[in-house]
């Protein structure tokens, strides 16, 4: 069994560090977080071409994330593979020892670095953790049955702050039918719309990930223009604090901001365990470590 | 119908440079109706060509009909006779339309004038929306009338994506989300429930191109079984 899952199935709080696969073969600055952090931290995130942007392939780095000692969560999107290309890179990385999966659609092509490319979406990230599923219970998803099932545990992710809301939660419930056992919520930064997200929780438990952001020079910028348009919100008070500060005075009150937030979700029982993005670098992933407690 | 686009001029002449004589045909259906191939598009592309090729001293000789349906032999047969006296044909149809043509006039070389876009609505005039992917398994009964296979981007069956932002859509946030488009629809109509069950992987076999279709009623006809 993963880490992640006994850790969030004891209730002992795990934290996941998200990594930033690199834009080449270059591997050792991905490599040094993990070597840095491992002994700290539950796991480590592996974006499947983030923003449809083309980088490292998510399964290879996640395999290399595990040899140098750290555990895995690797992201498959729907946007990049037909139902074949899904379950063989499913089985794959099983064959490598990765267990911790996020099955999600993807952002589509055209927001991305390659926008030209033919978007798949053969299957959406409902029917991606049926196919999981029937992975795990010996079957692909034309029916055939396979040789040595695998074992996942498998993520999904669910909007808390989406508008409407309804539509998300119809979705979040499929997702949980398909065989998802847990969730990731993009980054969260004002925590009454966390709280009222989770009225809407069914009473079987669910166990949650609360992503935490430290947010980037230009991602305040955006913010301060009035051109946000991100599915999370930034609370205006925060926005004021960080527009026309310098970039690493923006890290860094980002940081402190960050683990003040960390610290809350965790005292408040409001996530089983953190998602920390920082622009996968080790100095920001310590301090907010540091300075939360963990 | 079928909604297409002219081509840039520039190409069109590129692709005629080589002859001296050359048929122009356009569309009476779809491509009329879309103002990019009917009969007076065929008379705009021939002036267009005259005065092009005028100004550089050089002559082409244009002949120019326009026919109710190129997709239907029954009006593209008599073309046929027609077009001998050609060293080109441009077709002003669709994709399909360029084809059978193609296929008729075997001794012709034939260039399309349009790019064939989608399967649309037509608004307005000079304004077309997509609006089937011919996806060959239709979920409208299910989706309150709304396509989640053309209208969101990405296609998927089972409710919205996570870059909605306040209802409109992560790829265009000019438009509503599809998938919001469809709750709000369903729930106007107290068909909800419709959104619980997880539509399976869809049937892309049915897609595999190209596709045929013979009425159940004329599959004696076409040597089938009934």
């Amino acid at each position: 069994m993963s880490k992640l899952r006994e850790t969030l199935e004891a209730g002992a709080f795990p934290v996941v560090v998200e990594l930033k696969p690199p834009k080449g073969a270059g591997v050792d600055e991905m490599l040094a977080v993990v070597k840095a952090l491992a002994g700290r931290v539950t796991a480590f995130s592996l974006p499947d071409n983030e923003h449809a942007r083309m980088r490292l392939a998510a399964v290879a780095a996640a395999r290399l994330v595990q040899e140098a000692g750290g555990e895995a969560l690797v992201h498959l999107t729907c946007r990049d593979r037909n139902r074949l290309a899904l379950e063989s890179d499913l089985l794959g990385a099983a064959s490598l020892g990765l267990e911790n999966l996020l099955l999600v659609s993807g952002d589509y092509v055209t927001l991305g670095d390659h926008p030209q490319a033919k978007p798949v979406y053969d299957a959406d990230s409902v029917q991606l953790l049926q196919i999981a599923r029937g992975l795990m219970d010996g079957h692909d998803s034309a029916g055939l049955a396979l040789t040595g099932a695998p074992a996942f545990f498998l993520g999904a992710v669910v909007i808390p702050e989406a508008e409407p809301l309804p539509p998300q939660l119809i979705k979040f419930e499929k997702k949980l039918a398909a065989g998802a056992q847990f969730f990731i919520t993009p980054a969260v930064f004002d925590l009454d719309k966390l709280r009222r997200f989770r009225e809407h929780l069914p009473e079987t438990p669910v166990k949650l990930l609360v992503s935490v952001k430290v947010l980037g020079a230009d991602e305040v910028a955006q913010a301060a223009a009035g051109q946000w348009r991100k599915v999370y919100s930034l609370p205006p008070n925060l926005v004021n604090d960080l527009a026309g500060k310098e970039p690493e005075d923006i890290l860094a009150m980002g940081v402190k901001a960050a683990s003040r937030l960390v610290q809350q979700i965790k005292q408040e029982k409001l996530a089983d365990g953190v998602y920390l993005k920082a622009k996968g670098r080790t100095d920001l992933f310590t301090k907010i470590l540091e300075a939360a407690g963990l | 119908m079928i909604i297409a686009e002219r081509k840039p001029f520039a190409e069109i002449k590129a692709m005629l440079a080589p002859y001296k004589k050359i048929l122009i045909v356009g569309c009476g259906t779809c491509v009329a109706v879309c103002l990019a191939g009917g009969e007076k598009e065929v008379g705009l592309l021939a002036s267009q060509l005259k005065l092009a090729l005028g100004v550089e001293d050089k002559h082409l000789e244009i002949g120019e009909i326009t026919v109710e349906r190129q997709c239907d032999l029954e009006f593209l047969r008599p073309l046929c006779d027609f077009t001998a006296d050609y060293e080109a044909i441009v077709s002003m149809a669709c994709g399909a339309g360029v084809q059978f043509l193609n296929q008729l006039c075997s001794l012709h070389p034939v260039f399309p004038a349009v790019n064939t876009t989608f399967i649309g609505v037509n608004n307005e005039v000079g304004y077309y929306t997509e609006a089937c992917r011919a996806c060959h398994n239709c979920y409208l009964g299910i989706t309150g009338g709304i396509c989640p296979v053309t209208m969101c981007p990405k296609g998927l069956l089972n409710g919205p994506c996570g870059g909605m932002v306040n209802g409109r859509c992560e790829v265009d946030p000019e438009k509503e989300c599809a998938w919001c488009r469809i709750y709000h629809r369903l729930e106007l109509e107290g068909r909800l429930d419709n959104l619980r069950e997880i539509l399976p992987l869809h049937p892309h076999d049915r897609t595999t191109t190209p596709g045929t279709v013979i009425h159940p009623a004329y599959k004696r006809r076409y040597g089938l079984n009934e």
